[in-house]
């Protein structure tokens, strides 16, 4: 319980909320025209079903909107099929006919014998509501669809009884005669089901039944829910755009089959109504079906036909002298009867209870079918109003029973220009209050006064503000913001108090606040209210402050949000820096050095020859000569070996492919890469030590 | 108990396809989605917006939010890859979830979407908090804005703001420019300056203030001018996305389909930039745009295909990622020119922008730094609405070997020369000093 009550307090703040701040209703126009064709888009030129079809089509002849000839068709060939089948059920058959009736697929002589039946003996055998609901529907629609009928209930009077006695005593009404649980909305097909069995039965009704019927209606009256602006609805488990528009179905019907006449409250009407125009415009395709056929069932009934009085705007500016405008028209919007609009109070928001017009009387333009107030008194200014409105119908016999609210209020806003004047910032000394610096300043344009203070002196702001008819106008939004460079923003408002408006600021007090940020800080003016035309936004300029040093324990200035660009921006591109090759001399230098290099021993051969050095002494005796060329030869050897192996003739150690040397070879390359150069070279042996225990 | 179990396992059995349908690391869109309303009325009032989503492929499972069987795992598994809350008074959810529960959601790499409105509760901004999200402590403050609100016959207050403040990212509002305003009604936010993960997508003109409409202030507002975000999202660590809205009626179907003029302005739209603008964020936030998926780093020396084990000092390498964007459906090529690769080892010694062959392969070509140690390949790529990639592989870098250097080195050809000569003159001296008479 506790659960849905408080749904519906959701719905109301819901409500509210669309409805926005004025509770204008407007009757439907043509944004539900072209929001229908969005919301009731066929698909494959059909719809899923019959029962969608009826809704679209019901709601788009009803908006005027002409989409038979493209849905006919398919649509009609559904209605066909289903017709004639015996096996189609009630529910089926009902929405066929509905289709039926706004396509005439089928009509004059050519009555579907095999649904007649199936819809009689369906009253007949019929337990629950719904079936009566289906098939009492069913058959008032085929008379009214096929001429050749003469279909009418013989027990019409026990038919009517037996649904009669699902109702309860609060007017509510239940599904099956085995469930107690009641429902409103089942009251509503209840209502549709029982101005059936009435027109179609063949004598009248028992008063006495019919006259319990309207105090059950009373009743049910009793349970509708309220809103805060006046607006009465049903709620159930169904929701209440459905339930309320079955309700209103039902007393519809109702009260067109029988003569006598339905008294509702009038006041609950209109609020039903003003629902239903609260909703605005809803998505879904039933919400949108329920919403316009409800407004057409209040559009054209018996019982009472509300008025709305709607204004084309609600914010009247008076620089552009636009009158007041005011439309009454039916909830569909359609035209009026004959009636008078009277302005009863204008209240101001501001001033409790004072009116500012009083009963003035509205001029009609019948062309444009709206009312109007030309001119406003002269002490009408800008500000939120409050305007009453009383419609007056004129009695000439109206052949509908129109009903208007008592008296519609209506929030308005009046706006205007307001004049800014003396606009002066100034620069004060604190001690002697004397002025510094002081400039005029024009706000209606960007500024670059530049100002320059210390934390002893005072900035000061002042200018005037007043509406079209001179007085003081007080905006709501009157900022003065200091922006330092960091973006550190203070903002401070400014007071009105007599004729002027005036800031001062006395930086002494406000170093913690600026958070002794010495610097430029850009000054920037708003002044803004909903009834100001010229709202503004200007950049006066800046001030330099030189405030004292920030001691430790004061507060850092807060963080700044960072820019989400610079975030994101590609970081500069790093290219290595490679280490330079040690400085070499020239190759020819080298050349011309190892010349001078072999010079001596060129010069030591020469010096040799010029000597006329001999090795006359070289020994003759063969076992001598042997023992000295070995000498020789050895010492030559040794030599050549050092070339060889410095020609890499010998000894390679660089290619495993290649010639291997003493073993060891590839242990000395893995060495090479497992041993970082980093370490010490008994821990390269250790390492050694491992790769030859491995191997 | 034995019907107990079988019945869960059966259920299992039922939730196990659904499950693999889901979020996955191919198919990285949500399908499953919770939506939580305080009123099912929204249900209607917003129904653009839903089925925009539904006509998407996203299976919409709206719930209200005080149902007392509201969960959003089972058995461990979560039953749902992206929620809506659009319950912006809810006080208590109901069932299991909190806020910590929605905490964690987020937490595991899904997505939300967050409205809150006036009077919000403080569920809803705790819940905003945690996203690096302030909204305006005063609960009957809303934004308000007298020189760029939208011109309304029948509203007085500006509080109906025509915001064109919006993020320049592709990623997040779609190639299509969003021309009319954006209409917005509700509560202001300011975001978390230490939160870099939040940013705003729709902020404030700078005459803008939140306060109370129909009082006088007394104190200056805490929240003005574009400081004051209307839609901020954040996209966490884990790219799971989250947007927050200060107005549920951005969303609804009136202010989808309100023309829009924006104050001073002569340009009047029939149609606000509402749709265009949540459709598009929708997007981005059900990961239908802007989620980037990387192949692996390739790398090798100059004319070789394989990749080495290890590299030299100064060895020429070409390095290239395919990176790729999912575009709803399908992975398509990643066109951009600021993505860069890093060969970092404590620090980026190399940093380099990668050049795009436009099918989605990125390269580039460098030579390996005369340092040695161990290397990595770092491609870490953040950009303005895109999920953030963070790929890296290590490669070992050595120095020459011994037999690399140069053998024979000119410099030195003196000092062979004197040598050589020496043992020359030593060999010839030998004979002469020995044999001479």
């Amino acid at each position: 319980m506790m659960e849905r009550g408080l749904v519906r307090f959701l719905f109301l703040i819901l409500a509210v909320a669309i409805c926005g701040a004025a509770s204008v209703f407007q009757p439907i126009s043509d944004s539900h025209r072209s929001a229908a064709l969005d919301v009731f888009v066929p698909v494959d030129g059909s719809y899923k079903s019959l029962e969608e079809a009826y809704e679209a089509l019901k709601t788009l002849e009803i908006l005027g909107i002409d989409k038979k000839s493209d849905l006919s068709s398919a649509t009609c060939e559904n209605v066909v099929k289903v017709l004639p089948l015996s096996s189609s059920t009630l529910k089926d058959a009902l929405y066929a006919l509905s289709v039926n009736g706004i396509l005439k697929c089928k009509s004059g002589e050519d009555v579907p014998k095999d649904i007649v039946s199936k819809l009689q003996t369906g009253v007949k055998e019929a337990k629950l509501l719904l079936d009566f609901y289906y098939s009492v529907r069913g058959l008032v629609l085929v008379k009214e669809q096929f001429s050749g009928t003469d279909i009418s209930l013989g027990d019409a009077e026990a038919v009517f009884r037996s649904i009669k006695a699902l109702s309860q005593s609060d007017g509510k009404w239940r599904y099956s005669p085995n469930n107690p649980e009641s429902s409103t909305f089942a009251a509503g097909l209840a209502f549709e089901t029982l101005a059936g069995v009435i027109s179609l039965a063949p004598s009248e009704i028992d008063h006495s039944l019919i006259q319990t019927l309207k105090t059950g209606i009373t009743k049910l009256f009793d349970s509708i829910q309220k809103y805060d602006d006046g607006t009465f609805y049903f709620d159930e488990s169904e929701g209440p755009i459905s339930t309320t528009a079955s309700v209103i179905r039902g007393l519809k019907s109702f009260a067109a089959s029988e003569s006598t006449g339905l008294n509702l409250p009038g006041e609950k009407i209109v609020g039903l109504a003003k629902f239903f125009l609260g909703v605005g415009i809803p998505g879904e395709a039933k919400d949108f079906f329920n919403q316009i056929d409800a407004l057409t069932c209040l559009e054209d009934n018996r019982f009472s036909v509300p008025l709305i009085l709607s204004l084309p705007s609600s914010v009247i500016s008076l620089t552009k002298k636009e009158p007041l405008k005011v439309k009454v028209s039916t909830v569909l919007g359609s035209k009026a009867p004959a009636l008078s609009v009277k302005l009863a109070q204008a209240l101001s928001s501001g001033s409790k209870g004072s009116s500012v017009i009083n009963n003035q009387e509205l001029k009609f333009d019948a062309e444009s079918a709206t009312y109007f107030l030309e001119s406003f008194p002269k002490n009408f200014d800008v500000g939120k109003y409050t305007f009453v409105f009383e419609i007056l119908l004129d009695e000439s016999a109206n052949e509908k029973a129109y009903i208007t609210e008592a008296q519609t209020k209506v929030p308005i806003a009046a706006t205007g220009a307001i004049t800014i004047e003396n606009a002066e910032i100034a620069v004060l000394d604190s001690d002697v209050g004397s002025v510094e610096s002081q400039k005029k300043l024009d706000l209606t344009k960007d500024e670059a006064v530049s100002l320059s203070a210390n934390h002893l002196q005072k900035l000061r702001l002042s200018f005037q503000l007043t509406t079209p008819i001179g007085h003081v106008f007080k905006p709501h939004q009157a900022f003065l913001k200091l922006k330092h460079e960091s973006q550190v923003e203070h903002i401070f408002l400014v007071k009105t108090s007599g004729k002027k408006s005036e800031l001062f600021l006395d930086f002494l007090g406000l170093v913690e606040k600026l958070y002794y940020l010495s610097g430029k800080y850009e000054i920037q003016l708003t002044i803004g209210d909903a009834s100001m035309e010229n709202s503004l936004l200007s950049n006066i300029g800046h001030i330099e402050l030189d405030l004292p040093e920030r001691p430790e324990k004061a507060a850092r200035p807060p963080l700044q949000p960072t820019d989400p660009y610079s975030r994101y921006v590609p970081k500069a591109e790093i290219s290595h820096i490679f280490r330079i090759p040690e400085k070499l001399p020239a190759k020819q230098i080298s050349l011309v050095f190892l010349g001078l290099i072999v010079l001596p021993f060129i010069g030591f051969l020469i010096g040799l020859t010029r000597l006329g050095v001999n090795i006359k002494s070289f020994p003759s005796s063969v076992g001598a000569a042997t023992s000295a060329l070995l000498f020789h030869g050895g010492i030559g050897a040794v030599l050549l070996l050092y070339v060889l192996f410095w020609v890499k003739a010998i000894g390679s150690v660089h290619d495993s492919k290649g010639t291997v040397f003493a073993g060891s070879v590839s242990v000395v390359r893995r060495t090479q890469n497992t041993v970082s150069p980093r370490s010490s070279i008994e821990q390269a042996e250790i390492c050694l030590k491992d790769i030859y225990s491995s191997l | 108990m034995m019907n107990l179990s079988r019945s869960v396992a059966l259920i299992s059995l039922f939730l196990l396809p659904l499950l693999s349908l889901s979020f996955s690391v191919d198919n990285p869109t949500d399908r499953r989605v919770l939506v939580l309303l305080d009123d099912l009325s929204l249900k209607s009032s917003h129904s653009i917006f839903f089925s925009t989503l539904k006509s998407r492929g996203f299976d919409l499972d709206f719930k209200l939010a005080e149902d007392s069987k509201l969960a959003l795992q089972r058995y461990g598994q979560y039953l749902y890859d992206g929620l809506i809350i659009f319950a912006p008074s809810t006080e208590r959810f109901g069932g299991s979830l909190d806020s910590k529960a929605i905490a964690d959601f987020v937490d595991s790499g899904r997505d939300l979407i967050l409205s809150a409105d006036t009077s919000a509760s403080d569920l809803i901004r705790g819940i905003a908090l945690e996203c690096g999200v302030d909204f305006d402590e005063d609960s009957s403050a809303m934004v308000i804005d007298h020189s760029s609100f939208s011109v309304s016959d029948v509203d007085g207050d500006h509080t109906l703001i025509a915001a064109d403040d919006l993020v320049k990212s592709h990623a997040i509002l779609g190639k299509t420019k969003i021309e009319a305003p954006v209409l917005f009604r509700g509560v202001a936010h300011s975001l978390n300056p230490t939160n870099n993960l939040v940013l705003k997508v729709l902020s404030a003109s700078p005459s803008a203030y939140s306060a109370n409409p129909s009082s006088k202030l007394s104190s200056p507002p805490q929240l003005t001018g574009s400081a004051i975000s209307l839609v901020s999202v954040m996209q966490a660590r884990n790219n799971a996305r989250v947007v927050i809205s200060g107005s549920l009626q951005l969303f609804s179907d009136k202010l989808f389909r309100s023309g829009v003029q924006k104050a001073g302005s002569p340009n009047k739209y029939e149609k606000s930039g509402n749709e265009q603008f949540v459709t598009e964020l929708s997007k981005w936030v059900f990961h239908e745009r802007g989620h980037l998926k990387a192949g692996s780093l390739v790398h090798h020396r100059v004319g070789e295909t394989d990749e080495p084990a290890i590299y030299r000092i100064k060895d020429d390498l070409e390095f290239s990622v395919e990176i790729l964007e999912w575009s709803g459906k399908s992975w398509e090529p990643y066109v951009a020119d600021d993505v860069q690769v890093q060969f970092y080892m404590m620090s980026p010694y190399v940093l380099k922008t990668l050049s795009t062959d436009k099918k989605g392969l990125f390269h580039t070509s460098f030579k390996v730094p005369d340092v040695y140690g161990v290397f990595q390949f770092k491609v870490e790529y953040e950009k303005l609405g895109y999920t953030t990639l963070s790929l890296s592989k290590q490669i070992p870098v050595r120095p020459y070997r011994h037999n690399e250097y140069e053998r024979f080195i000119p410099t030195a050809y003196p000092y062979y020369g004197a040598c050589f000569t020496t043992m020359a003159g030593f060999f010839v001296f030998s004979f002469v000093y020995l044999y001479h008479k």
